[in-house]
């Protein structure tokens, strides 16, 4: 462990290698990640929105996601990332949820609920990042991940409301879910190993599915949902 | 046709168009000449015939009008058109470009109209917390549709008309049988 701190992005340029490149990797990652899921998922999702209402919600959502794509990108650029290297397609191998194209409006809901929160737990772990520019922008993230994990709970409430509702998003949940504790990387992560280390992340993979596992059951539970249990550990 | 540069001055000017649209301002107002032509306008330029224009007072009779299930015909139609047009500007202008500049333009205008929009929420009261979020879903698609239109070079679209009514204030909520509702 260590005790070094990066308070600007010019300062980052004096950190060690090993720092710089974990960075690096994070910040791609969430760039290419925030971006898929715009892609795949909310932007396809307006299609899909039974009312108005919902359609201008999940543009909102949309646009949020992409902003934060936006948001991860600039500081990549900033850091001396290149651009290509920020988007799908340049190497970033995506999530593997992301090899499954939205089809109800249902599944969009189920992936608000249960898919966002994880995201929410990633972003609260770079809340004490070493590297403050990525912290402010974890920071600034926040608010909209919530929001987005809400919207997720208010249209689940909606929707259960009757029993085809009801039915209809339980198999979109028990469909998504077996991929998403996988979010959260392999046990044995020499990322997570080297992010831990200095401080850049705080919490070991698993630590994170565990907590991840606990939050979703509870979300679903609230509604009168099951996650189905998962035989392949991640 | 070729591919050319994208021209960022439109981008710029559009940008300057949106710093300068008095977002939200109006919803609830009665209704003047000006809000009735650009809604005619609008319609007609989306393809539906004659349209009465009605007006929603406040939010939570905006709300209702919002969640009636299925919009009609006219977000469709939008979308379709915007489909279009995103196709013609993709064959002008190189294709990454082009999504870099829509996705950076939409973010820096939904973060100005998110604001935009609680001002407005509070000034009034009773809005539901999420409608503020779809306000500025819909006023931020609304620029985006525009700035789609306008680098297909297509300046007859009815995303013109759309814009000018929120940039006069307006929210315009959709069509609903042969009314056209302003907010």
């Amino acid at each position: 462990m260590t005790d070094l701190v990066v308070k600007t992005v010019e300062e980052l340029k004096d950190a060690p290698e090993e720092y710089r490149e974990a960075v690096a990797k994070l910040v791609i990652s969430h760039a290419v990640n925030e971006l898929y899921g715009a892609q795949v998922f909310d932007e396809p999702a307006i299609a899909y929105a039974p009312t108005a209402y919902a359609k201008w919600l999940t543009c909102r959502v949309a646009m949020e996601e992409y902003g934060h794509h936006v948001r991860f990108k600039q500081l990549g650029l900033q850091i001396g990332i290149p651009e290509e290297r920020m988007v799908p397609g340049a190497g970033k191998k995506p999530l593997s949820i992301f090899e499954f194209p939205l089809k109800t409006w249902e599944e969009f809901v189920a992936i608000k609920l249960l898919a966002d929160l994880a995201e929410i737990l990633q972003v609260e772990d770079l809340l004490h990042c070493t590297f403050h520019p990525l912290r402010n922008l974890a920071r600034a993230t926040m608010p909209e991940e919530r929001f987005h994990a809400q919207f997720g709970e208010d249209f689940t409430s909606e929707l259960i409301k009757t029993p085809e509702g009801k039915a209809t998003l339980q198999t979109a949940v028990n469909e998504y879910w077996p991929y998403l504790p996988k979010f959260f990387g392999g046990s044995k992560s020499r990322n997570n190993e080297i992010f831990r280390k200095w401080k850049i992340k705080q919490r070991t993979n698993d630590e994170m599915r565990e907590d991840y596992v606990k939050r979703a059951t509870e979300v679903a539970t609230k509604y009168g949902l099951t996650l189905p249990e998962i035989r392949e550990a991640a | 046709m070729s591919v050319v540069p994208l021209p960022h001055t439109l981008l710029d000017a559009l940008r300057a168009e949106v710093a300068a649209a008095s977002w939200f301002a109006a919803l609830g107002e009665p209704l003047i000449e000006g809000d009735r032509a650009d809604a005619r306008t609008y319609a007609d330029a989306l393809g539906f015939g004659p349209i009465e224009i009605g007006l929603a007072h406040d939010w939570p009779e905006a709300e209702r009008l919002l969640q009636t299930p299925g919009p009609s015909g006219w977000w469709d139609r939008e979308d379709a058109l915007r489909r279009t047009l995103l196709t013609e500007a993709e064959a002008r202008y190189p294709e990454r470009v082009l999504w870099t500049a829509l996705t950076e333009l939409t973010t820096h205008v939904g973060d100005l109209v998110h604001g935009k929009a609680a001002t407005a929420a509070a000034r009034m009261g009773h809005a539901a917390p999420a409608s503020i979020h779809v306000a500025a879903g819909a006023a931020a698609q609304a620029v985006y549709q525009l700035a789609v239109a306008r680098l297909a070079a297509r300046k007859d679209s009815p995303f013109e008309s759309k814009f000018r009514l929120f940039a006069a204030g307006r929210w315009p909520l959709g069509i609903v049988g042969s009314r056209l509702i302003l907010f």
